[in-house]
């Protein structure tokens, strides 16, 4: 049993620190835990923190003056007048057993539902929120810094020492760099608090080094959050040596653990679906070219960034000869792009299906879809995989069905929109529009249908 | 430190008053002839004004007057000892033995609010009062409520 108080008293000189040490005594001798948080006249001390009252079976406040209670929000709770818990602290204690659960007038209890529901959604869908708003920033950040570099010419980043260059290595080599990282540290963070951070991070490192893009990298962050956690509870120690576990033995353990899983578990099959996919497509030259269109645009949009995103992308980039058009790498850019456009469109037409945060980094994903920069749709699919990624794969797969269709031919490896406008760089220009408007409506279409509403 | 607070001439080992009224004005009384205060109806008023509110009798033998005003110059702790008992209006209805009237200044540092929340939680221990009702001299009451 966890009890946390609040004592408070009008002078905040005696009685606050009666009633504290009063409860503390009780509590003792009836072998509960308490914490008491102080408001006296040298202010709050001894505060409570979020994970304190998480864990608390029940609240106790002992005050003369107003404490704000909303943080005690479903927790059962007693308040009663500082001079009763110097009387009688045993009895209080007693009494938090049969307490009502503060928020039971008819207003609070709205807002009480509100949050009920808010905390009965899956911890697990917490976590993952925690993580992708971390994220959005970066891919912000990085997808714009990509796109600006743009604007020099579309291979101007591989000449070394130019702004170009300067702006790819910024936005690509370092802020998407760190896109997977954070996401699954924040992920372990929403766990496990602090300890998560370091394995979660090492994780989703490893998940990109070893290219499982951003689906290892969700993996990685829960792995890494649960891990600790496990830890936490299996390890115990003389508390002498309590003070080893946050500083060494946590880290090293957890981040040895998630980082030999991600190497060993998770590296060899993506590598072998890499390779496996890599073959396969390589054997598929010559089928219907509407097909492959399909087959590739839809590899595109799974994992954006994973094994099967990179096995798509390689194999048309394989097909460039210099300075020739490749109808497969022109399936493969109009399904890149329509990822983040289709999601894009989707937080215009539906505001309501989407947090305030997701809204805003919608208008960013018009850039990054418009600039190929396929990673611009991953918080929302992270957010939501078993509706994003669908909506994005069949939007994607259109895309690069209709460009096939069209026979729309691509001579550059990247480059989104701002290749448009190169003479010769795009054949058929007008129906490869046409197929990623089409390809980004459906994606559109699709998650304005199936996401349910976020906001009121 | 305690002993800031609680000078020698501020410890009354034996407190001849009965009443709560009484026994409040004769520690106030000693306050004043130490120096402590400037405006000794000032400070009585904070005090009786807190008592008003509820009674600062906690019961277990014990009262902690109170009162933060600017008629008080130096942070200070009376320690009034009565045998016979006080009347007090207390939570429990049962006398106080061991009064402690508490004086600070409007304005100033925290140290002082700290010491006297270390005294309080000292209190609610029966450890320390029946020691403080035994204690023989000022010397025994510094070092009983400067143990931690």
């Amino acid at each position: 049993m966890k009890i946390v108080a609040v004592t408070a008293c009008p002078t905040g000189i005696a009685h606050t620190y009666m009633a504290a040490e009063a409860l503390q005594i009780a509590a003792n001798e009836m072998d509960i835990n308490m914490k008491v948080e102080t408001r006296g006249s040298v202010g709050a001390e001894n505060e409570l923190t979020e994970s304190d009252i998480e864990a608390a079976d029940a609240v106790i406040i002992a005050a003369d003056t107003n404490v704000p209670l909303e943080r005690f929000a479903g927790k059962k709770l007693v308040k009663v007048s500082v001079k009763d818990a110097i009387k009688n602290a045993k009895g209080l204690i007693e009494d938090t057993k049969t307490a009502s659960v503060y928020g039971s007038d008819l207003l609070e209890q709205v807002a009480s539902v509100k949050q009920e529901k808010k905390s009965k959604q899956p911890a697990f869908y917490k976590h993952l929120m925690t993580g992708v708003s971390f994220m959005i920033p970066f891919v912000v950040a990085g997808g714009i810094l990509i796109a600006l570099s743009f604007i020099f010419g579309i291979q101007a980043f591989q000449e070394e020492g130019t702004v170009a260059a300067a702006l790819m290595t910024i936005g690509g080599g370092s802020a998407f760099a760190l896109m997977v990282p954070i996401l699954a540290g924040y992920i372990a963070y929403s766990i496990a608090d602090r300890p998560g951070l370091v394995p979660g991070m090492v994780g989703g490192m490893l998940a990109a080094s070893i290219g499982a893009g951003f689906l290892g990298g969700l993996l990685a962050g829960f792995f890494a959050g649960y891990t600790v956690e496990a830890l936490k509870k299996a390890i115990k120690l003389p508390k002498t040596l309590q003070g080893l576990m946050p500083v060494l033995i946590l880290p090293v353990l957890s981040t040895l653990i998630v980082g030999l899983g991600m190497i060993y578990i998770i590296g060899g099959p993506v590598s072998a679906i890499n390779t496996a996919l890599n073959n396969w497509l390589s054997g598929m030259s010559g089928t219907n070219g509407f097909i492959l269109g399909i087959i590739l645009g839809a590899m595109m949009a799974f994992d954006m960034g994973g094994p099967i995103n990179k096995a798509a992308y390689a194999f048309g980039a394989g097909t460039l000869v210099a300075g020739q058009p490749s109808m497969v790498m022109a399936a493969v850019m109009a399904a890149g792009m329509v990822p983040p456009l289709g999601i894009a469109l989707a937080t215009t037409l539906a505001k309501k299906k989407f947090t305030a945060e997701e809204y805003e980094a919608g208008k960013a994903a018009y850039a990054l879809g418009a600039s190929f920069i396929t990673e611009g749709a991953i918080p929302f699919a992270a957010a939501d995989p078993a509706r994003v990624i669908p909506a994005i794969v069949i939007g994607s797969s259109l895309a690069g069905g209709l460009s096939m269709l069209f026979n729309c031919g691509l001579a550059v490896p990247h480059g989104g929109l701002f290749v448009l406008f190169i003479p010769n760089a795009v054949t058929n220009l007008l129906m490869y529009v046409v197929s990623i408007i089409a390809g980004s409506a459906v994606t559109a279409a699709i998650l304005v249908a199936i996401k349910p509403n976020k906001r009121d | 430190m305690i002993t800031d607070l609680l000078t020698k001439e501020l410890f009354m080992e034996s407190l001849e008053a009965t009443q709560k009224t009484e026994a409040i004005e004769a520690m106030i009384d000693r306050l004043e002839e130490s120096g402590k205060l400037n405006d000794r109806r000032k400070y009585a008023e904070a005090v009786f004004h807190r008592e008003a509110e509820f009674s600062t009798g906690i019961g277990m033998g014990i009262a902690i007057p109170h009162g933060k005003s600017d008629g008080v110059t130096t942070p200070s702790l009376v320690f009034a000892r009565s045998q016979k008992g006080v009347e007090f209006e207390s939570m429990d209805d049962e006398p106080a033995y061991l009064l402690f009237l508490v004086a600070v200044p409007e304005a100033g540092g925290d140290e002082h609010l700290r010491i006297l929340s270390m005294l309080s939680r000292k209190l609610m221990h029966q450890a320390v009062r029946d020691e403080l009702m035994k204690a023989q001299n000022y010397e025994d009451v510094i070092r009983i409520l400067g143990e931690s």
